[in-house]
């Protein structure tokens, strides 16, 4: 399948339709991918301004949630889809959702690291940061890398970024136990916040990387048909390989 | 709720149907049919399954009214027809030697495009096949006519003038009066050629709503230019292409994800 399939309805008019959504969807994911990249900054360089772009771009992610809604809704209203063109309203809507909650994943970070400079202390030297970098990173690749599954309708990396979600979650586990280590050792009420604090970072993180295999996973849908959110990896791994 | 009772209930509410699970009514093996030297079905191999409806679509010209005519044998009135292959009736051989067409007819019933009731009362409307059968007990037919009526949706609406021309009715209630009068013989099969093509969308979705609910008792096979209503009322969908049968599927599947490439062009509306 590919993506001049959704341009070739005898309706010109579901064919603008079907552009337009996919080029909402990515144009949503570009906003996500920014939104990460000045997270990003943000961590590194304690750069507060940076940070607060993050919760600015949210706002343009919300609206942009409710723009392929009212798109999805319209074509569903006007065209009724059938076959691979219901299969991308239905996913963009879920893509949507998906790029929406990182969104608020992010700022979620975003306000713990506005916190930490507001306090003049860095993120970096807080427990766990280089876990949270290693989240951090993961989270934009994955993206990126999705989002180029989405574009060009392929699944062949589905299984890569099933990989990187699974060694995330180990990642996550790691950075908690430091933390936790960390938490045990200090009765300070203001450093145990912080670290309360980043916790919860990391844990949005990992979020971000469950939300990106969604999104593949919606990928795999258009594309084939098939929903495989309940399989496991051999499964999975089968599927992707069969014609 | 256990995980278990979960997916029980949640199958109960939209369950994914599978051929292999049907009863089945009517079996069609190595179909062929011509109009003289000209051949209008190719080797159509499908089971019917009871109490489903199956929907026939695809392009003008494709076979799909042809097929559906010789459910009930209508094509013998074709001279220039010829058929081969297979076809039963809950095992019965539809077009053996020894097939009675009026009793087979009555077994399986037919409503056509057009509204077509006699110029007669609504009452001698839909009693009419059973007077033809030599039925004339008044209660038997009263009976009769009030359930085949209530089971078209129509009683409420006409219970008062059953003794006025059916030709002053409306053509969405003409419609469902010929739908009455097909049932009222309880045949085991419904064939329905395009019944809403002539009608307006309210009537069209009172009929839709009125297919659903006859299927409970009887097999309904429905041959529809409209693709939306294929996808409205029924259960498995065949979809045809010049005489051949392409695919044929439960309808979820095959609005969502066709898996010939000519059935997804044609129910999308791509260029093939």
């Amino acid at each position: 399948m590919n993506r001049d399939e959704f341009n070739n309805h005898i309706s010109e008019q579901l064919n603008r339709n079907l552009e337009g959504l996919f080029n909402q969807v990515l144009e949503m994911g570009g906003i996500v991918e920014q939104q990460l990249a000045d997270l990003n900054q943000a961590l590194e360089n304690n750069d507060e301004e940076k940070a607060h772009n993050v919760l600015t771009l949210d706002k343009l992610i919300n609206r942009e949630e409710m723009e392929i809604d009212r798109l999805c809704a319209a074509v569903l209203a006007r065209q009724q889809p059938t076959a691979s063109d219901l299969r991308l309203i239905v996913m963009a809507i879920r893509i949507a959702v998906d790029l929406e909650r990182m969104g608020d994943e992010a700022v979620k970070i975003a306000n713990m690291a506005i916190a930490q400079c507001k306090d003049d202390g860095s993120c970096s030297s807080l427990p766990a940061f280089d876990y949270l970098k290693q989240l951090m990173a993961a989270s934009s690749d994955m993206l990126k890398t999705t989002l180029n599954g989405f574009s060009r309708l392929d699944t062949s990396k589905t299984m890569e970024i099933y990989h990187e979600e699974e060694r995330m979650d180990e990642v996550l586990k790691l950075a908690s136990q430091e933390i936790q280590e960390k938490l045990a050792e200090t009765n300070d009420v203001e450093t145990v916040d912080i670290y309360i604090k980043m916790l919860l970072a990391i844990r949005a993180a990992e979020r971000i990387t469950d939300h990106s295999l969604n999104i593949a996973e919606s990928v795999v849908y258009l594309v084939r048909g098939k929903d495989v959110r309940q399989m496991d990896e051999q499964a999975l791994a089968k599927f992707l390989q069969s014609e | 709720m256990s995980e278990q009772n979960l997916t029980i209930s949640m199958d109960r509410d939209n369950r994914q149907l599978k051929l292999a699970d049907e009863k089945i009514a009517i079996q069609v093996k190595d179909w062929n049919l011509f109009y003289g030297k000209k051949q209008a079905l190719q080797n159509i191999t499908m089971d019917l399954p009871e109490n489903r409806v199956t929907a026939f679509i695809g392009p003008s010209g494709c076979g799909k009214s042809t097929l559906l005519r010789c459910f009930n044998r209508m094509n013998d009135l074709i001279d220039i027809v010829r058929v081969e292959g297979d076809m039963t009736l809950h095992g019965d051989d539809m077009y053996s030697k020894d097939m009675d067409v009026a009793a087979l007819r009555r077994r399986v019933g037919m409503v056509f495009q057009k509204p077509n009731p006699f110029p007669k009362s609504i009452y001698e409307n839909v009693c009419y096949g059973l007077r033809l059968q030599g039925i004339s007990d008044k209660q038997i037919l009263d009976e009769t006519v009030e359930w085949a009526l209530k089971g078209a949706g129509l009683w409420e609406e006409v219970k008062d003038r059953l003794n006025e021309n059916a030709l002053g009715m409306s053509g969405g209630q003409q419609q469902r009066l010929c739908i009455a009068r097909a049932i009222a013989i309880k045949p085991e099969v419904l064939l329905l050629d395009e019944p809403t093509s002539a009608l307006d969308p309210i009537s069209t979705l009172a009929i839709e709503e009125l297919i659903f609910e006859l299927k409970k008792d009887f097999t309904i096979l429905i041959v529809t230019h409209n693709m939306q209503q294929a996808a409205r009322v029924s259960d498995y969908t065949a979809f045809m292409y010049m005489g051949d049968l392409i695919e044929y599927t439960d309808t979820d599947s095959l609005f969502t994800n066709p898996q010939v490439k000519r059935t997804e062009d044609y129910i999308t509306g791509r260029y093939g």
